[in-house]
């Protein structure tokens, strides 16, 4: 819903539909000088990356001339078409778009978690919830070699489930959820368990929808985790069919002189779709529940 | 997933990953006489596929290649130590070997075992890297692969409009011209020394004459000729011949003509050809100026077999292949990288080319890194550190100097 | 009534998950900072021995630790609050408008998030390069000479710090932007009844009202400047002479690339006490707060 959080309404007028509104001309001013502080902001932002999109079209010569020059002169697009000569991109696109579907599932396992640790009390919880926050807190180079032995005694070395296996679920994916579920209130669950709701059912039809800007947060950290995901795929895959686009990439990087417009272009091919997601979620993210109305 | 109406989410989920392990567990492929599996490094594994597509034709061997970018191969091999797992040949940056080595996860190359076959004998390699040359322990368990060299690249036209009518051969002369050049201007210098270079310092002591092993095989910098090397590394930044920033590009430098000479190796040639091709002509190369001894730093990779490997047979018999010649010119047409066999780094066409004639001169006359536990970890970052801090922070050069004997000197080759 | 074991299926799926492939891998690391564990004895575990203490003494003797401890202290200090404030205040001034120009500007915001660290080192170590850089091209235009910002001990601190605030807060503002959608209207409408202007309402309602995601993104943005890694390992490897080395990057070179297990599994056990006791901190002094 696109209403103005801060700007000043008529009190009068209810939050229902999308509407014009008739802010005083002092808070319109101030928006417009916000939104001005924002716009050069943003631009100052996202220069690096708007950067790399521009050199990724520069021939060689041109990205490491001096003095820099912003705009490419002669674009071309050499450099994206040798990516997908040079690497089996389709091979490595179908398995990241698996990954990312089987890290969805740990999307779920995660909110009934964040549910579970937000709205119970139970024996435990305290430290259970501790040993959460403790996966978070280690590197994840000291523990690759004994996650690795877990796979390969799980006979899931090879696979693309033990590609997706150790990272499924986070401790800070959980740790979101349950800081956002906490505010939910308690009386809604309540009234649904009063009115005969089942616990899976209470989670299915009131916490999932009411989550839905954490959850549009998550599938988008999700998809972000799942289509850069490298270390597995790289470790676990002992064979090239199971590399993902990042691991594919990352084969460019030669040991001193790397090609700066290739590289470009591969970073700037896998933050394409991440972009798109993001896009197309962002309108969930700041999609208000209605939760003022019940309380 | 949001949007779901079953209140059964979880058991869908699992339900749907129980489905996905099944259709995907199709676990390791079994050893057999028939298939090998090699890890090459980087992105050529398109390439290699087609060097050893005679290979499969004539013994009927598959070779499935698995690439493994050059960031990541320790954690790959640390994990296939660990299970056991590892593929049947694999591609070990020198660097790297001793560590691999020391695993125990290599087959051991003695010379029984490599009987059989006449292209592995150690004879038929460049001498720096061939047989006990890069032996661990007394025992080899690698064959020389492609070679890497460090040569003296040169701008010629910023050279001659100096005055400068040929390379400098020795390192006094370098400096010497190093001075000339800089005085072209304000951040103009007239050479480059990475500050990440282990290995340029040890190039210098190797060309003033002496070595930084002693004859029992440990690390001693104690020598008149490795403080002469200092004189001359610490003498370039003294002049302010050389940038004194960490993150100065040494392509940019050279084809800007911002320091018009540098020591590298020939990656530093392709990527001049990619970055400036209007250059052509305008730079060479020329062996590493030394006092006594023009020796270079030789660098590149092996090729190893995994001890546990299901089919060591045909590993060895690829081995064999890929050491001919032939197969080793043939790589160099396709990849670019430089061969250790003697017969292909003679071989006329390749010799044709005047600044590849130089890497092979150069290739004849050069020496490994000494094989110890960890020369990136521990001993070449020690001497980095003390060069840097001595040159960029003013460090004491006697006591920091002396640090560096007693932090290096217990350190054994074997 | 419900059944007590209601909330414990809830947690089960991912606990598991999280004991198996986060907990479970820490106790055997914890055993491995004991030994003196290297590639070879991850081969033939008949070759490590027990050590004791040793890479703990031996930890806690090394000069590099404790620059890299003191770095990563100083990293902390410079970006925590950094990352914390400047994500709030981006995420409450993209909120005050739902035009598409707003909405528009939040991509912006976020793409430092997901670009990838090979394009990062690459973009910010061409802009911080010192001769060929953008950012000393700029300067010498209006006549200001080079900056070392890699180069110099002090700047360069500040200079890998600058580029994990540029990637850290992209994040966290989409998580205020959403958390921002809890807090009432009818507060923020009632308040503005009686008068109040715009920043006495953002410090007196919506800031309270967003205290468990500061808490969140304080906590999880501790954590990550205590791990900090990626920006100093892509931009300067730690250098120059261990300027910008944290901890993590220290254990990664002396441990990790060395095959050092043992060693380099102490050191982490050292990071991990350190963080569960800040973090801990943290959870006890919020335990006092009120509940929503």
């Amino acid at each position: 819903m696109s209403t103005t959080e801060l700007a000043p309404a008529p009190p009068a007028r209810r939050r229902t539909t999308p509407q014009v509104r008739t802010p005083k001309p002092r808070g319109r001013r101030l928006t417009v000088l916000v939104g001005a502080v924002l716009g050069v902001g943003a631009l100052v932002t996202a220069f690096p990356f708007l950067w790399m999109v521009a050199t990724s079209v520069k021939p060689r010569s041109e990205s490491v001339a001096y003095p820099p020059q912003i705009l490419p002169k002669e674009p071309t697009f050499e450099y994206f078409v040798q990516l997908f000569q040079d690497l089996d991109f389709g091979r490595y696109l179908v398995n990241t778009l698996i990954i990312v579907a089987i890290s969805m599932v740990g999307l779920v396992f995660m909110a009934m978690a964040g549910y579970g640790f937000a709205k119970f009390s139970f024996r435990g919880r305290e430290p259970l919830f501790f040993l959460v926050l403790v996966t978070m807190m280690i590197p994840v180079q000291v523990t690759m070699i004994p996650t690795y032995l877990i796979l390969n005694g799980m006979k899931l070395t090879n696979t693309l489930v033990g590609v997706a296996l150790p990272s499924l679920v986070t401790g800070f994916s959980v740790f979101l959820f349950r800081q956002f579920m906490t505010t939910i209130p308690t009386e809604i669950l309540e009234a649904a368990r009063m009115d005969g709701a089942g616990e899976a059912r209470v989670f299915a039809r009131i916490i999932l929808p009411m989550s839905k800007p954490i959850l549009a947060v998550q599938v988008v950290l999700t998809f972000i985790a799942g289509w850069n995901s490298f270390l597995w795929p790289l470790i676990i895959a002992n064979d090239e069919r199971y590399y993902t686009l990042s691991v594919g990439i990352s084969l460019l990087n030669q040991q001193i002189a790397s090609n700066p417009s290739l590289q470009m272009a591969a970073a700037t091919l896998m933050v394409v779709p991440i972009l798109v997601v993001f896009v197309a979620f962002q309108r969930f993210v700041v999609q208000g529940f209605a939760l003022s109305g019940l309380k | 997933m949001m949007r779901s109406r079953t209140p059964w989410v979880a058991g869908l989920a699992a339900v749907s990953m129980l489905a996905l392990s099944a259709c995907s567990s199709n676990g390791d492929t079994p050893a057999d006489a028939s298939s090998l599996t090699v890890w090459v490094m980087g992105d050529s594994s398109a390439n290699f596929d087609t060097l050893v597509a005679p290979f499969t034709k004539d013994t009927g061997i598959a070779v499935k290649t698995v690439a493994v970018p050059w960031d990541s191969i320790d954690q790959r091999f640390t994990t296939a130590v660990a299970s056991g797992n590892g593929p049947d040949v694999l591609q070990i940056g020198i660097s790297k070997l001793r560590t691999f080595a020391d695993s125990g996860a290599l087959l051991p190359l003695d010379e029984t075992t490599i009987a059989d076959y006449p292209n592995l004998a150690a004879d038929g390699f460049i001498d720096g890297v061939a047989g006990d040359a890069t032996a661990i322990g007394g025992e080899v368990v690698s064959v020389p692969w492609v070679s890497d060299t460090r040569v003296l690249f040169y701008r010629t036209d910023i050279l001659e409009e100096n005055g400068i009518t040929a390379p400098p051969t020795t390192w006094d002369e370098l400096r010497a011209d190093a001075k000339v050049l800089s005085d072209r201007g304000v951040d103009q210098y007239g050479y480059y020394v990475p500050q990440w270079d282990s290995s340029l310092p040890v190039i210098m002591t190797w060309g003033n004459g002496g070595d930084i092993l002693t004859t029992d095989q440990t690390i001693n910098f104690d020598t008149p000729e490795f403080e002469a090397a200092v004189d001359i590394y610490a003498g370039l930044y003294a002049d302010g011949s050389v940038p004194t920033n960490a993150d100065f590009d040494q392509t940019q430098g050279f084809t800007s003509g911002i320091t018009p000479m540098v020591i590298s190796g020939p990656y530093l040639a392709n990527a001049i050809s990619a970055a400036a091709p209007e250059l052509e002509g305008k730079w060479s190369v020329a062996p590493v100026p030394a006092s006594v001894d023009h020796t270079s730093l030789l660098a590149g990779s092996n090729l190893s077999v995994w001890g546990k490997s299901g089919n060591t047979e045909g590993a060895l018999k690829l081995l064999d292949f890929l050491s001919t010649p032939e197969t080793q010119l043939a790589w160099y047409a396709a990849d670019g990288q430089l061969p250790t066999s003697k017969a292909a780094l003679a071989d006329p066409t390749l010799l044709s080319d005047p600044i590849t004639a130089v890497y092979a001169a150069q290739l004849a006359d050069s020496r490994l890194l000494p094989l110890v536990p960890s020369w990136d970890g521990e001993t070449g970052k020690a001497l980095l550190d003390a060069l840097n801090s001595i040159v960029l922070t003013g460090a004491d050069r006697a006591s920091t100097l002396d640090t560096l004997f007693q932090a290096t000197g217990d350190t054994s080759v074997s | 009534m419900r059944p007590r074991i209601t909330p414990y299926v809830f947690i089960a799926p991912a606990t598991l998950l999280l004991v198996a492939f986060g907990v479970l891998p820490i106790l055997v690391a914890t055993f491995v900072s004991f030994t003196d564990m290297n590639l070879a004895g991850l081969g033939d575990w008949s070759r490590i021995s027990f050590v004791g203490v040793d890479n703990y003494s031996q930890l806690f003797g090394d000069a590099a630790f404790w620059q890299a401890m003191r770095n990563t202290g100083l990293f902390a200090v410079f970006g925590v609050p950094s990352v914390i404030i400047l994500s709030l205040a981006i995420a409450l001034l993209l909120n005050r408008s739902g035009s598409r120009f707003f909405k528009a500007l939040r991509s912006f915001y976020f793409v430092p998030a997901i670009t990838a660290i090979v394009a990062v080192s690459l973009v910010w170590g061409y802009l911080y390069n010192t001769q060929f850089g953008l950012f000393n091209y700029l300067l010498s235009l209006v006549g200001v000479g080079p900056v070392q910002w890699l180069s110099d001990p002090t700047m360069v601190k500040f200079s890998v710090a600058l580029v994990a605030v540029w990637r850290g807060t992209g994040l966290n503002i989409i998580i205020f932007l959403a958390a921002l959608q809890g807090v009432p209207k009818e507060y923020l409408e009632a308040a503005e009844l009686d008068g109040a202007s715009a920043w006495r309402k953002t410090v007196s309602i919506t800031i309270p009202l967003l205290r468990f995601a500061i808490f969140f993104v304080t906590i999880t943005t501790v954590i990550a400047w205590l791990q900090f890694f990626d920006e100093p390992f892509v931009l300067t490897k730690g250098g120059p002479l261990g300027e910008s080395t944290s901890i993590s990057l220290f254990l990664f070179q002396t441990g990790f690339s060395a095959s050092k297990f043992g060693y380099a599994s102490a050191g982490s056990v050292v990071l991990f006490a350190i963080i569960a006791i800040i973090t801990l901190v943290q959870l006890r002094a919020r335990r006092t707060d009120v509940d929503y």
